[in-house]
């Protein structure tokens, strides 16, 4: 791992200006590491992440992608400077074809590359290139979260955020995604990855964070995080009956 | 019954179909009902009666009617020069109106009151610039032809109709096969989601209030070449407009042509079978019938 790619300082963001969600978070993500960001719901883990890719307001702080200052660039021009985000809901376009959703994401590069850049999706998803022209409305739950993936990566982005990839996905789907995951980090990519499934996420993510009440409540190894009786209990409902307090 | 409703019903059913593509592609992106829509119609014409008036003027030659058509090529070069300024009168209301209010985050039906204002407001300074008198393209006379089947039509007549077909192919092909078409669809479907896709908002914004009065343009030169020019030829269209965005299925471009055809046949053929006081109403009739058995239209996709 070398220094931070992605940072936050001071980050205040929310819906209303008077009303924020996220309270000051300073935060970084170094280049190769899958960060895990958890915590309970409500927690702004969410807002979070979408203030980084531009769709909730920002109302104060900084934000740094690979030095660069993008705190108030528009979400188009910083999926152009290398930051992709994944959301959790309504991540395809529905009423369009596999095939259109990732012209889509190609439309920024030189039109002579653009037909490679699909073949290459179409080879690292290969679910995907079976029938090209399927609406993404009619895709599976597994298929569409691929589909949003594939979008996201359409540009080799150094950054992919990711929103709750395995919400609303059966268990088999679910550990599909998390070897997605994995193997798109390998690959080079840095993620960031919200996820309420904590075992799954902590299982491989080289670092985490637990975010409670919009402000960074712990950080860590995901091993020490894990094995904590105390922050598994407050803040990520993991702790086991014996880790009770007696009666 | 005379079978020449069926022509009648066409070419009326192309003018509002033209029309109503832009209504239908300014609602699905921009998410409101714009009612200053049918004034970009009397713009267009108007614009291109005033410029087709001042080539004219610069040369002679230009007014010579093209046979077997009523008008000469002033016409068609003041077409286009109307269109790319129809274009930019609705940037310009986009720009001075619409923009804050979309910044501001407000509600739609402010943004439909303020297009009622905006109508309102061009309307106005239309009959101030031109009066409200009837003008004319062209004051020539021409023979219709018979077609067979009992039907005729003039040579404007039919060019108007090829105009519609190629101008409906055009967006089609425009809103499925190029960047910017797909770029479109997107934002109607999900701009947040567009814009983490890489999609320039709001230069979508921009160019679908563009294509939307270039549309109308021409919709109001097809008016205003085969009835007349009014200041309030738009205004009057513009229940038939929605009437044919809505049962088109809001955002078909194909949708809004078919039923612009479907509500211009169903007018001519009221006028013969009821009589012509009865024209405005048909409108109504299918708006408010489509809206209680199948609100989404045609080809509109389920919420």
């Amino acid at each position: 791992m070398t220094g931070s790619i992605l940072s936050t300082s001071g980050l205040v963001a929310g819906y209303e200006p008077d009303l924020p969600i996220v309270h000051g978070i300073d935060f970084s993500v170094a280049s190769g590491e899958l960060v895990v960001l958890l915590g309970p719901n409500g927690a702004g883990k969410s807002t979070f992440v979408k203030a980084i890719a531009g769709l909730v307001p920002i109302h104060a702080g900084t934000m740094l992608l690979n030095g660069r200052d993008i705190t108030h660039v528009a979400p188009h021009r910083k999926v152009a400077e290398g930051l992709a985000f994944v959301p959790q809901t309504e991540n395809v376009f529905a009423t369009m074809t596999i095939l259109e959703n990732l012209q889509i994401a190609v439309a920024h590069l030189a039109k002579a590359k653009r037909a490679a850049a699909i073949e290459a999706l179409f080879a690292r998803f290969p679910d995907l290139a079976a029938r090209p022209s399927r609406l993404a409305g009619a895709l599976s739950g597994g298929q569409r979260q691929m589909l949003a993936v594939a979008r996201a990566l359409a540009l080799d982005p150094p950054v992919i955020i990711l929103d709750e990839p395995s919400a609303g996905l059966s268990p088999k789907i679910v550990s599909e995604v998390f070897e997605m995951l994995k193997a798109i980090n390998a690959s080079g990519v840095t993620v960031l990855l919200v996820e309420q499934n904590v075992k799954a996420a902590l299982a491989i993510a080289s670092r985490a964070v637990i975010l409670a009440e919009g402000r960074i409540a712990h950080e860590g190894l995901p091993q020490d995080l894990a094995s904590d009786p105390l922050v598994g209990k407050i803040y990520l409902g993991t702790a086991h009956d014996h880790q009770k307090a007696p009666a | 019954m005379n079978p020449q409703f069926i022509m009648d019903g066409l070419i009326a059913g192309a003018i509002i179909g033209l029309g109503a593509v832009g209504v239908t592609l300014t609602y699905s992106i921009l998410r409101f009902s714009n009612f200053a829509h049918g004034e970009l119609l009397s713009w267009g014409a108007y614009l291109a009666l005033a410029v087709a008036g001042a080539l004219g003027t610069l040369s002679a030659g230009l007014t010579k009617p093209i046979a077997p058509f009523s008008f000469g090529w002033a016409l068609p070069l003041a077409a286009v020069i109307a269109i790319g300024l129809t274009g930019l009168l609705a940037l310009a209301v986009d720009a001075l109106l619409f923009s804050s209010f979309r910044r501001r985050g407000s509600a739609i039906i402010i943004m439909v009151m303020a297009s009622f204002g905006a109508s309102l407001a061009l309307r106005s300074l239309l009959e101030f610039l031109f009066t409200s008198r009837p003008a004319y393209f062209t004051k020539a006379l021409q023979i219709a032809m018979k077609l067979g089947g009992g039907l005729r039509a003039t040579p404007d007549q039919l060019l108007m109709l090829g105009v519609t077909l190629v101008s409906v192919v055009t967006v089609h092909l425009l809103m499925t096969r190029t960047d910017i078409g797909r770029a479109m669809r997107a934002v109607s479907e999900n701009p947040a989601l567009a814009s983490i896709a890489g999609i320039d908002v709001r230069r979508v914004i921009r160019t679908t209030w563009f294509l939307g009065a270039a549309l109308a343009c021409v919709a109001g030169i097809m008016s205003g070449l085969l009835i007349q020019i009014r200041p309030y030829i738009g205004h009057d269209l513009l229940l038939p407009l929605f009437a044919a965005a809505i049962l088109g299925g809001i955002g078909s471009v194909p949708g809004a042509m078919l039923a612009g055809l479907i509500i211009g046949l169903c007018e001519a053929l009221a006028v013969q079978a009821v009589g012509a006081e009865w024209r405005a109403a048909v409108s109504f009739v299918i708006l408010i019938a489509v809206l209680l058995v199948r609100p989404r239209g045609l080809f509109g996709k389920a919420s």
